[in-house]
C-alpha cells in the first residue's frame, strides 16, 4: 500500500478524507484499485472507460452496473466513464459511514431509469426487471407486472401523481430498514 | 408616470406578503438592474396586467399556492414577455443538454463567468434582430422569469420552514435558521438539479426560461447553500458538504467558497480563541480520522466478512458480525478479568499447590487437577495484596468490584447497541410486505455470479407471492380459522410441555449427577451437559418441524414463534440449572461450592462446543450431503441464522453466569468463539445455498440483540446479584470465605473509609428514598415521552392526510384550470392560423409592430397552454388532448412541467396547498369560495385580459 500512498499527495488525501464517507485506507485502496485498471496503458487517462469500471467484481454482477456509472460519471459526453473522483463518490455513497440521505438519493437516481426527475411506469417495470433478472421463468408477466406497478404506486404514491418522486421515495425507503444495510458496496 | 407610481406600491405589498418577493427584490439589485428603466421600459397594457395580477395575489396574503402557480405563468410577467424569451432559443436548444442530473455540473463553474444580461456573446441570431435589442425589454423580462423560478423554489423552502409572516416588516436577506434552511435548500438543490432540465433545453424554453436563468437560478441557490454552510460551526458545516448530494468536484467548489467565506470574516474578526478553537477541532478531526484508521486496520476477518456478504448477503453476514461481537465482550470480558483479579492473586505469591496429577478428562470436565486453580472462584485468596501501610489490594473488593462494574459495561453497552439498532431498524408501522420492502432489499454486497442469479429469482418468485397473497387475502371461512387456532394452541402446548419435561428430567440429572461426585466418579458429571447439550440441539428440530403443520398467515410470524419458544426452552433449562444450584448445591457450606458450580458451568461451556460442531456437522454438512446425493427434493440446506444465533445467545448466557464462579472461564469461551467462527465459515462454504427469503435482516439483528438483553443478559445478571446479596459463601475457599454474603465485604469497607465515600453510600445506595425519587423521575420521563410519542404518532397520520389531501387538491384545481382554459379559448374563438402566425414567422418583432398590442393577446395562449400542459402532466391519466396543432409547443413542454411539478412532491406541495381549506368544501363550491390562489390568479387572469382589450379596443 506504500507504493500508493507516495502517488497520492497528501493534501489530496485529507481533501478526499474531508469530502466523503470514506477513510485514509479505504481512499487508498481506492486508489489502487482505480490504477490497476488503467495500467498498462502508458498514459493512464484520468477517465476510466465504462466497461473497464464494470470489469471490477464488485460491479461485476451487479444488476444495476451501467445505472451506477451513468449517475456517478461527470463525463460530457455521457458514455458512463468516470474519473478517480467520480469513483470516490461512488464507493463513498456506497459506504458504510454514509447517511440514509446520501444513499436514497443516489438510490433514487440509479433507479430513475430514464432521467426524468421521478419514478414512472417506465422506470418501475425496468426496475423490477433488473431486479428479476431477464430470464423467461423468472420474469413477470405482463398482468402480474400491471398488479404490482399498482401496488408499488398505492403504497408510496402519496400525493397521488402517478409517479414516485424522490421524497416519496425516501419516505418509502426510511420505512424498509433493510435497505441502508444492503445498500452497500466494498472494495 | 403611473407606471411609476404602481410599481413601487406593488412591489411593497408583495415584499409585505412573502418572502418571495424579497427574493425577487434582492434580485433585482443583485443584477444591478436599475429598477427604473424597467418600469419605463414595459409597455402600459403590460403594467396593468401586472398590476391586477399582483394585486390578486396579495390579497391572498401568504397564500402559497398563489404564489405557487402564479409562478408557473400567470403571475409571472415572463410568460407575457415570453415571446422575448423565444429569442433565446436558438441558442439554448444547441446546448448539449440530455442528463438532468448533470446538466448543473459545467455550470458551477460558468456562474459568474457573466450571465450578464443579454449581454451573452454566443446568442447568435438574436443579436441582429432590431426589436431586440432596440427595447430593453428583454433584460427585465429575463429578469423577472428568473424571479419566478427562484420564487417557486423559495416559497416552498420558506413555507416549509418559517413561514414569514405577512406582518413582519420585509427584511433584506430572509432570516433563514441555519440549520433548518440548510437540509431544505439542500434537499431543494438535490430535486432540483433532478427536475429542472428534464426534456433537455427545449422543454425548458417552452416555459419561458432560458440557459441563463437556470444558471443563475443555481448560482443563488449555492450562494444561499454557501451562506447558510459559513454560518455553521467548521464540523457541522464538513459533515454537511460531505452529505451534499453533488459530485466531488462540485462538493470541492462549494467548500472553497465556505472556506473563502469564512477566511474573509475570519479577517474581519479575528480572534484568538477562534483560531485556537479552530487549530483543536482540526486537531481532534485528526486525531479521530487516524483512529478511525487503526481500528479499520484492527478490523478482524475483513475479507471473510466481505467474501460471506458477497456470496450469502447480509443476513447471513449478520450471524458473523453477531458472532465478532460476542467475541470482542468476551475479549473485554477477559482482560477485566486477568487484570485485576488474576494478576494481583499470581502476584500476592500463594499460588495454588497441585497435588492431582492431570489425566485428560479433566479439560471436559473442570474437576481433578482444575480444582483449585485460577480457574475457579476457589483459586482466590481473601487476602490484602501487599504490605498494609504502603500498597494496599483489597482482593475481596477487587473481585467483587470487577465483575460488577464489567457487568454494568456490558449492560450499557448492550442498552446502548439496541437503542441504536432500534432506532435504525425498528419501522413504526409494518412495512406490510409491500412491493417496496423487497425492491429496496436488493443486497449491492452479492457479488458472486451464481448468488446474483439465484437472488433474482428469489426475488421473482417472492414478488409473484407477495401478488398472489395480496390477492388471497380474507379467503379463510371460520371453520378453517378454528381448525388453524386449534393447531397453534396444540403446539404451543406441545412446545411448552417439551420444555418443561426437558427441565424436569435436568433438575433430576442433576440431583444424580451430585451423588456421582460425592462418590467421586468423574466421568458421571458429564451426564448432564450431555443431556442438556442434547436437548438444545434436538428440541429445536422437533420444533422446526411443528413448522410444517402450522400455517401462519404472516412469515414473520412463523418466524417469531420459533424464536419465542427455542429462547423459552434454552432459558427455563439455564434457569432449573441455577435454581438447582443456588437451592441444593449453594447450601453445603463444607465444600467449595462456588467452585463446583463453575465447574459444572466449564462442563456445560465445553460440552456445548462440541455439541455446536456436531450440529453444524449434522445441520448443515449431513443435510448437504442427503440433499445432493440421497433426497435431492431437500436441496442444500440454508445457513439457518435464526438457530445459529439463539445457540450464541444461550452461550453467552453461560459465559456471564460464570463470571462470578469462574473468573476465567471467558478464556475457554473466547477459545470456542473463534473456533467457531472458521467452522461455521468452512460449513457455510461449503454445504449451505443463500437463504431464499431475503429482507429484514436487519429488523432480524435489532431482535437478536435485545433477546440477548432481556432474557440472557438480564438473567445472567439476576443470577450473579442473588449469589452476591443473599448467599452465604463457603467458608473454607476464595475471597469471600467467612462473610455473611459477598456484598458485606463493601460494608466492611465502608467501616474503614473516609466520611465522603461512606456518606454517598449511606445516602445514595442504601437510601430508599433515594431510588424512590429516581424511580418517580423515571416514571415522569417514560409518561412525558410516550404522550411525546403519541403526540407524534397522531401528527403523522394527519400530515400524511393532509399530504393525501393536497394531491387530490391539486389534480382537482389542474383539471378545473384546465376546463376554464378551454372554454376561454373556446369562447374567445380566435383563429387558429393567426396564433400560428404569431409564433412561429415574427413573433420576436411585436415590439417593434405599431399594431403588437394588437397581437399580444393572441400570443399569450399557447405559451401559458404550454405551462398547463406540463402541470396537467401531473394528473395521472389525464394527458390533455392536444387539440390544436399549433400547440405542439405544449407537447414538449410537457417533459419540464412534468418533472418540475411532481418533483415539488411532498415539499412543493404543502407549500403549495397549505391553508386551502378542506377539500370537502372546495369541491362543493369551489368557484364562489375560492379557496385558492390557483383559482384566484386564474381569474385575475381572466380579468387581466379584459382589461386589456379594454385598452386595446
Amino acid at each position: 500500500m506504500g507504493g500508493s500512498a507516495s502517488q497520492l499527495p497528501k493534501e489530496q488525501l485529507a481533501e478526499y478524507q474531508e469530502l466523503t464517507f470514506l477513510s485514509k485506507q479505504e481512499i487508498l485502496l481506492a486508489h489502487k484499485r482505480f490504477n490497476e485498471l488503467t495500467k498498462d496503458e502508458r498514459n493512464p487517462p484520468t477517465r476510466v472507460p465504462m466497461d473497464k469500471i464494470l470489469a471490477l467484481p464488485e460491479l461485476k454482477s451487479n444488476p444495476f452496473r451501467k445505472r451506477i456509472c451513468h449517475v456517478f460519471s461527470t463525463s460530457e459526453v455521457k458514455d458512463g466513464s468516470l474519473t478517480f473522483e467520480d469513483f470516490l463518490d461512488l464507493l463513498s455513497a456506497f459506504s458504510d459511514s454514509a447517511t440514509l440521505e446520501i444513499k436514497s438519493h443516489y438510490a433514487f437516481r440509479i433507479f430513475d431509469f430514464d432521467d426524468d426527475g421521478t419514478l414512472d411506469g417506465g422506470d418501475l417495470e425496468k426496475l423490477v426487471n433488473c431486479l428479476t433478472g431477464d430470464t423467461d421463468d423468472t420474469r413477470l408477466t405482463q398482468e402480474e407486472m400491471r398488479q404490482l406497478i399498482t401496488n408499488i404506486l398505492e403504497e408510496s404514491d402519496i400525493d397521488k401523481d402517478g409517479t414516485v418522486n424522490l421524497s416519496e421515495f425516501q419516505h418509502v425507503i426510511s420505512r424498509s430498514p433493510d435497505f441502508v444495510s444492503s445498500f452497500k458496496i466494498v472494495l | 408616470m403611473r407606471c411609476k407610481r404602481l410599481y413601487p406600491e406593488e412591489e411593497t405589498a408583495g415584499l409585505a406578503v412573502c418572502s418571495r418577493d424579497t427574493i425577487a427584490y434582492r434580485l433585482f439589485h443583485r443584477n444591478e438592474i436599475a429598477f427604473d428603466s424597467f418600469v419605463e421600459t414595459q409597455t402600459r397594457h403590460q403594467r396593468v396586467r401586472r398590476h391586477h395580477i399582483w394585486k390578486h395575489s396579495t390579497e391572498q396574503k401568504c397564500q402559497p399556492m398563489s404564489h405557487y402557480y402564479s409562478n408557473e405563468g400567470i403571475g409571472n410577467p415572463a410568460y407575457y414577455e415570453s415571446d422575448t424569451l423565444e429569442v433565446d432559443r436558438g441558442f439554448s436548444r444547441g446546448f448539449p443538454h440530455s442528463n438532468p442530473y448533470d446538466a448543473g455540473q459545467g455550470s458551477w463553474h460558468v456562474m459568474g463567468a457573466g450571465v450578464g444580461m443579454g449581454s451573452g456573446g454566443g446568442r447568435g441570431p438574436a443579436e441582429m434582430l432590431p426589436a431586440y435589442s432596440a427595447a430593453t425589454v428583454p433584460t427585465p423580462s429575463v429578469g423577472v422569469s428568473r424571479g419566478g423560478w427562484r420564487e417557486s423554489w423559495r416559497d416552498s423552502a420558506s413555507v416549509l420552514i418559517s413561514p414569514v409572516h405577512p406582518s413582519n416588516p420585509p427584511t433584506e436577506t430572509p432570516r433563514w435558521q441555519p440549520q433548518q434552511s440548510y437540509t431544505v435548500s439542500m434537499r431543494l438543490l438535490g430535486s432540483r438539479r433532478m427536475s429542472l432540465f428534464p426534456g433537455g433545453a427545449a422543454a425548458l424554453d417552452r416555459l419561458g426560461l432560458t440557459e441563463e436563468d437556470i444558471q443563475d437560478e443555481m448560482e443563488n441557490e449555492e450562494q444561499d447553500l454557501v451562506k447558510n454552510l459559513v454560518a455553521m460551526s467548521t464540523k457541522d458545516s464538513d459533515t454537511a458538504i460531505r452529505g451534499l448530494p453533488m459530485s466531488f468536484s462540485e462538493k470541492k467548489y462549494i467548500r472553497s467558497q465556505v472556506l473563502a467565506h469564512r477566511s474573509t470574516k475570519q479577517k474581519h474578526q479575528f480572534t484568538c480563541c477562534a483560531d485556537c478553537s479552530g487549530q483543536i477541532s482540526m486537531f481532534v478531526r485528526r486525531l479521530r480520522a487516524g483512529s478511525g484508521s487503526v481500528r479499520q486496520a484492527l478490523a478482524l476477518w475483513q475479507g471473510f466478512m466481505k467474501e460471506v456478504s458477497g456470496k450469502f448477503g447480509s443476513g447471513v453476514l449478520s450471524y458473523f458480525l453477531f458472532l465478532k461481537w460476542l467475541l470482542m465482550f468476551n475479549v473485554f470480558s477477559f482482560l477485566v478479568n486477568f487484570g485485576f483479579i488474576t494478576i494481583p492473586q499470581l502476584v500476592s505469591g500463594d499460588a495454588f499447590t497441585n497435588t492431582a496429577k492431570f489425566n485428560g478428562l479433566e479439560l471436559l470436565t473442570g474437576m481433578g487437577f482444575f480444582n483449585n486453580t485460577i480457574m475457579f472462584y476457589g483459586g482466590y485468596s481473601a487476602d490484602v495484596v501487599g504490605q498494609p501501610p504502603n500498597a494496599i489490594y483489597n482482593m475481596q473488593l477487587a473481585y467483587l468490584l470487577t465483575i460488577a462494574v464489567y457487568m454494568v459495561l456490558c449492560g450499557g453497552s448492550l442498552i446502548y447497541s439496541m437503542a441504536t439498532s432500534f432506532k435504525s431498524n425498528f419501522v413504526l408501522e409494518g412495512a406490510s410486505g409491500g412491493a417496496w420492502t423487497l425492491l429496496c432489499s436488493w443486497d449491492f454486497r452479492v457479488v458472486n455470479e451464481r448468488a446474483v442469479r439465484q437472488r433474482k429469482a428469489n426475488l421473482a418468485v417472492q414478488l409473484k407471492e407477495s401478488l398472489s397473497e395480496k390477492a388471497q387475502q380474507d379467503q379463510l371461512s371460520s371453520s378453517e380459522k378454528l381448525k388453524r387456532v386449534g393447531v397453534h394452541l396444540a403446539i404451543w402446548l406441545l412446545a411448552t410441555g417439551l420444555a418443561i419435561g426437558a427441565c424436569a428430567a435436568i433438575y433430576f440429572l442433576s440431583a444424580y449427577e451430585q451423588k456421582q461426585i460425592v462418590k467421586g466418579s468423574d466421568a458421571a458429571t458429564l451426564l448432564v451437559p450431555f443431556v442438556v447439550s442434547l436437548v438444545n440441539l434436538v428440541v429445536p428440530l422437533i420444533y422446526s418441524l411443528f413448522n410444517k403443520i402450522e400455517h401462519f398467515s404472516n412469515p414473520r410470524m412463523q418466524v417469531y414463534a420459533v424464536i419465542i419458544r427455542n429462547v423459552f426452552l434454552k432459558m427455563s433449562i439455564l434457569g432449573i440449572l441455577c435454581y438447582y444450584w443456588m437451592n441444593n448445591v449453594a447450601h453445603k457450606p463444607d465444600t467449595c461450592w462456588e467452585s463446583s458450580v463453575g465447574q459444572s458451568l466449564y462442563r456445560l461451556v465445553v460440552v456445548d462446543f462440541f455439541f455446536l460442531l456436531l450440529g453444524s456437522f449434522f445441520g448443515e454438512f449431513l443435510s448437504n450431503v442427503i440433499g445432493t446425493t440421497c433426497v435431492p427434493s431437500l436441496g442444500v440446506p440454508e445457513f439457518d441464522i435464526a438457530r445459529n444465533v439463539l445457540d450464541l445467545i444461550y452461550s453467552q448466557t453461560l459465559a456471564w453466569i460464570s463470571l462470578y464462579f469462574s473468573p476465567l472461564l471467558t478464556v475457554i469461551q473466547i477459545f470456542k468463539f473463534f473456533i467457531l467462527f472458521y467452522v461455521k465459515k468452512v460449513s457455510l462454504m461449503h454445504n449451505c445455498q443463500p437463504p431464499r427469503k431475503s429482507g429484514r435482516a436487519a429488523q432480524m439483528q435489532t431482535i437478536f440483540i435485545a433477546l440477548l438483553f432481556l432474557p440472557s443478559y438480564v438473567g445472567a445478571l439476576s443470577v450473579v446479584a442473588y449469589t452476591v446479596w443473599s448467599l452465604k459463601p463457603s467458608a473454607s475457599c476464595g475471597p469471600f470465605r467467612g462473610l455473611r454474603n459477598p456484598f458485606a465485604v463493601v460494608e466492611k469497607w465502608m467501616a474503614v473509609e473516609q466520611d465522603w465515600v461512606v456518606w454517598i453510600y449511606e445516602q445514595v445506595i442504601r437510601s430508599e428514598l433515594f431510588f424512590f425519587l429516581i424511580s418517580l423521575i423515571v416514571l415522569v420521563l417514560t409518561y412525558f415521552f410516550w404522550q411525546l410519542k403519541e403526540g407524534r404518532r397522531l401528527l403523522i397520520i394527519q400530515l400524511r392526510q393532509r399530504i393525501a389531501n393536497e394531491g387530490k387538491d391539486k389534480a382537482f384545481l389542474l383539471e378545473k384550470l384546465q376546463k376554464l382554459q378551454k372554454s376561454n379559448r373556446s369562447s374567445a374563438g380566435k383563429p387558429k392560423t393567426r396564433m400560428n402566425n404569431q409564433r412561429n414567422v415574427s413573433n420576436r418583432q411585436w415590439y417593434a409592430e405599431p399594431g403588437h398590442e394588437e397581437a399580444l393577446p393572441d400570443s399569450r395562449p399557447p405559451i401559458s397552454e404550454s405551462g398547463f400542459g406540463g402541470m396537467r402532466a401531473a394528473i395521472p391519466g389525464s394527458r390533455p388532448p392536444m387539440s390544436e396543432s399549433g400547440f405542439g409547443v405544449s407537447e414538449s413542454g410537457f417533459g419540464g412541467m412534468r418533472a418540475a411539478v411532481p418533483d415539488m412532491g411532498l415539499n412543493g406541495l404543502r407549500a403549495a396547498v397549505p391553508q386551502s381549506g378542506p377539500p370537502a368544501q372546495l369541491r362543493a363550491d369551489p368557484a364562489s369560495s375560492t379557496p385558492s390562489g390557483l383559482i384566484q390568479a386564474m381569474l385575475a387572469r381572466q380579468q387581466a385580459e379584459q382589461d386589456d382589450d379594454d385598452y386595446d379596443y
